[in-house]
């Protein structure tokens, strides 16, 4: 998927292409120095995440689980996400809803609704596809 | 040597945390190749557990948002609970019994914690998820469930501000302390959980380093202090974003004597995440047997 333009071939918000720093200063984490591919969840970016960090969360009951799978836009709905929060989940756009901020643990709960694994969501988090993914793993199978 | 009349801390053990491995142990894939080396690593454990029959599991452990929510966000809780729920995590529960805590002395660890300014969070409920699942699976075989107590201990390492390392360290010495100031026999082992590299977001998904890993290992076995004198960027940038929550380990390590008996390292990397599991016997005991052995002599 091509992660700079929408289907409208609108401009991506900056979040999903630039390096975001927070305006945190703290002796623990260099803000200003942020690693390269990582998105840590915490100050604005956490709370931009939050809403739909919280959707995920309905997922660990099993009402909400079999509500979904019934009719996901209907549950999206009821759950007042936006609409670019929605179609984070209808194009399965993992590195986005990180750099969103949504905490991985989350995002894991939405993937496994859209029947995809742990390091499959890696994968695309990564930009790859799975095969590219495994071909760097020491093994394949430890699932 | 007879167990005394109070508390005291017998061994610590590490160990990974990752999903895939409990569910691997509970649905009985972990005989295939790609698992074996790594519950080779836990057949010593449920045996030195066996054999040293400790009263109490101190698990560090964190939640990976089924305890708790970015509503609130504990930096450091502790479960006083009789008894703990398996969580759902948003794929049904893992078929496991309850798991048995032991209330009054979580109350003890609570005050005595507080006492010494380490201002903790208590729940009286506290569903507990793979990051304590997995290894408490692993510790005991299936019929052994539960043989031993558990207090789970939760430290925050999903949202920063993430408490330092120093600090995690400084939190086993105060268990420690409670541990000790207990007025009756109390056998506990702690575990500290998860690590060791890895990193689960972000195009750095995958991120490993196996040198690092190892020397990780010499290092909260041999000169924690050194660990200790990490910052959340070092841990992040030599082990990936998420191996941040090897400051679980220093917990376990701060509880320990200075020295420590190392009987058992496992070290195995299939996927994304560096798993090693250790076993350090709590020299303590014996150091003062062997100065009172001299005082007589």
């Amino acid at each position: 998927m091509d992660s700079k333009a929408n289907k409208d071939g609108g401009a991506r918000p900056a979040w999903e292409t630039g390096v975001e720093k927070l305006p945190i200063r703290s002796r623990l984490i260099d803000f200003a120095q942020p690693l390269p591919g990582t998105y840590l969840t915490t100050g604005s970016r956490a709370q931009r995440g939050y809403r739909l960090s919280k959707f995920c969360m309905a997922f660990m009951k099993p009402a909400n689980r079999d509500a979904f799978k019934t009719d996901p836009e209907r549950f999206m709905s009821e759950f007042d996400l936006s609409d670019y929060e929605k179609d984070l989940i209808r194009t399965e756009n993992f590195n986005a809803m990180v750099r969103y901020g949504v905490n991985a643990f989350m995002i894991f709960k939405v993937a496994n609704m859209l029947g995809i694994n742990q390091n499959q969501t890696g994968a695309k988090m990564r930009l790859q596809s799975y095969e590219e993914f495994l071909a760097t793993r020491n093994t394949k199978d430890a699932l | 040597m007879a167990a005394p009349a109070h508390g005291r801390i017998i061994g610590g053990l590490g160990s990974p945390h990752a999903p895939s491995i409990g569910a691997a142990y509970n649905g009985g894939r972990h005989l295939t190749p790609s698992w074996k080396p790594l519950f080779d690593g836990y057949w010593p454990m449920q045996a030195w557990l066996e054999k040293k029959k400790p009263d109490l599991l101190i698990v560090v452990a964190n939640d990976h948002a089924n305890t708790f929510f970015f509503d609130r966000y504990p930096t450091f809780a502790l479960s006083v609970a009789a008894e703990h729920e398996i969580a759902d995590e948003g794929w049904g529960k893992w078929p496991l019994p309850p798991i048995p805590g032991n209330s009054e002395f979580a109350w003890q660890l609570a005050h005595s914690l507080v006492d010494q300014e380490f201002d903790i969070a208590v729940c009286q409920e506290m569903p507990l998820d793979h990051g304590f699942l997995t290894p408490l699976s692993c510790f005991f075989p299936p019929e052994r469930r539960w043989a031993v107590p558990v207090l789970p201990v939760c430290v925050n390492v999903l949202q920063p501000p993430i408490p330092s390392a120093q600090r995690c360290f400084a939190l086993g010495r105060a268990i420690r302390r409670a541990v000790e100031a207990y007025p009756k026999k109390l056998d506990v082992v702690i575990a500290g959980t998860g690590g060791l590299s890895h990193q689960l977001s972000g195009e750095r998904y995958g991120f490993n380093d196996t040198a690092w890993d190892n020397e990780f290992l010499d290092l909260i076995e041999t000169d924690p202090e050194r660990i200790a004198r990490m910052t959340h960027q070092e841990f992040m940038t030599r082990g990936g974003a998420d191996s941040v929550e090897e400051i679980m380990w220093l917990v376990m390590r701060g509880a320990l004597s200075p020295k420590v008996r190392r009987v058992h390292r496992n070290y195995y990397l299939p996927m994304v995440t560096g798993f090693a599991q250790v076993i350090f016997e709590d020299l303590a005991a014996e150091a003062h047997g062997e100065a009172t052995a001299r005082a007589a002599a």
